[in-house]
């Protein structure tokens, strides 16, 4: 029989490790580009296009293990979602939080690989007259946005990892596990069992 | 307050270079209030919940 304390995996190894690669590299992106708006001068573009790419890489990678290993319908938000009924694996919150970092992070990357023809990057030729400048702003106004949208997400997700009520789900993106009553007091077992 | 950063080309023609910085403690302060409404409706939620509970 189920006991209170069982732990329960919630985040594979390779996923915890996904998840905070990509927070490291999402600080560093951050830095290199907020920074010197403050003040704070360096030759931030190189760590920023590495860091990018790297930052691209795991996206990739979480992309690939997202479609062919886990069930993408588990973290997408649905109508049902409106119910009061207990939540499968993730929350409604959690799945909006991921939404918006996928709006903003895919945003970020496409802009992103776009835009290292303008400014250049060692393995490719730079051509800053493949556009019009009109079409280098929109994209340079698209990567702005996701960054100033980066800043917001960061703040709130943040917050609401270190809130003590939340713990678990912190500690699950450490460690990988949950104990079983910490699970089913927010969440109904049954639908994360079958992985809903 | 700009929402947008403007350039010229060598026509002198007034460009779209992205978002203003002006925008960026937007940004902080927009998530700084989320936090703040979420602080203030967890303490009062709290303590209702203490009181029915008696």
């Amino acid at each position: 029989m189920a006991n209170d304390n069982d732990k329960i995996i919630r985040h594979a190894g390779i996923d915890r490790l996904f998840h905070w690669v990509m927070a490291a590299t999402m600080f560093v992106l951050l830095a290199t580009s907020l920074l010197p708006l403050v003040g704070v001068r360096f030759g931030w573009y190189e760590v920023h296009w590495i860091s990018g790419i790297i930052l691209t890489l795991v996206i990739l990678l979480h992309i690939v293990r997202s479609l062919v290993w886990q069930r993408l319908i588990t973290i997408t938000p649905r109508p049902s979602d409106l119910s009061s009924t207990l939540p499968g694996k993730y929350t409604p919150a959690q799945k909006l939080m991921h939404l918006a970092w996928t709006v903003a992070i895919l945003v970020a990357i496409v802009t992103g690989l776009i835009l290292t023809v303008k400014a250049g990057v060692p393995f490719l030729t730079r051509d800053p007259y493949v556009y019009s400048l009109r079409t280098w702003g929109v994209m340079t106004l698209l990567h702005d946005l996701a960054a100033l949208l980066s800043v917001f997400l960061i703040l709130v997700h943040v917050y609401f990892g270190i809130l003590p009520e939340k713990r678990a789900y912190l500690r699950a993106m450490v460690l990988g596990w949950v104990r079983r009553d910490e699970l089913k007091s927010a969440h109904d077992l049954d639908r994360v069992a079958r992985g809903d | 307050m700009d929402i947008f950063r403007y350039g010229h080309d060598s026509f002198g023609e007034r460009v779209l270079n992205g978002v203003s910085w002006d925008l960026l403690p937007v940004a902080f302060w927009a998530g700084v209030a989320v936090i703040l409404v979420h602080l203030v409706w967890r303490a009062l939620t709290r303590n209702s919940g203490r009181r029915d509970g008696g």
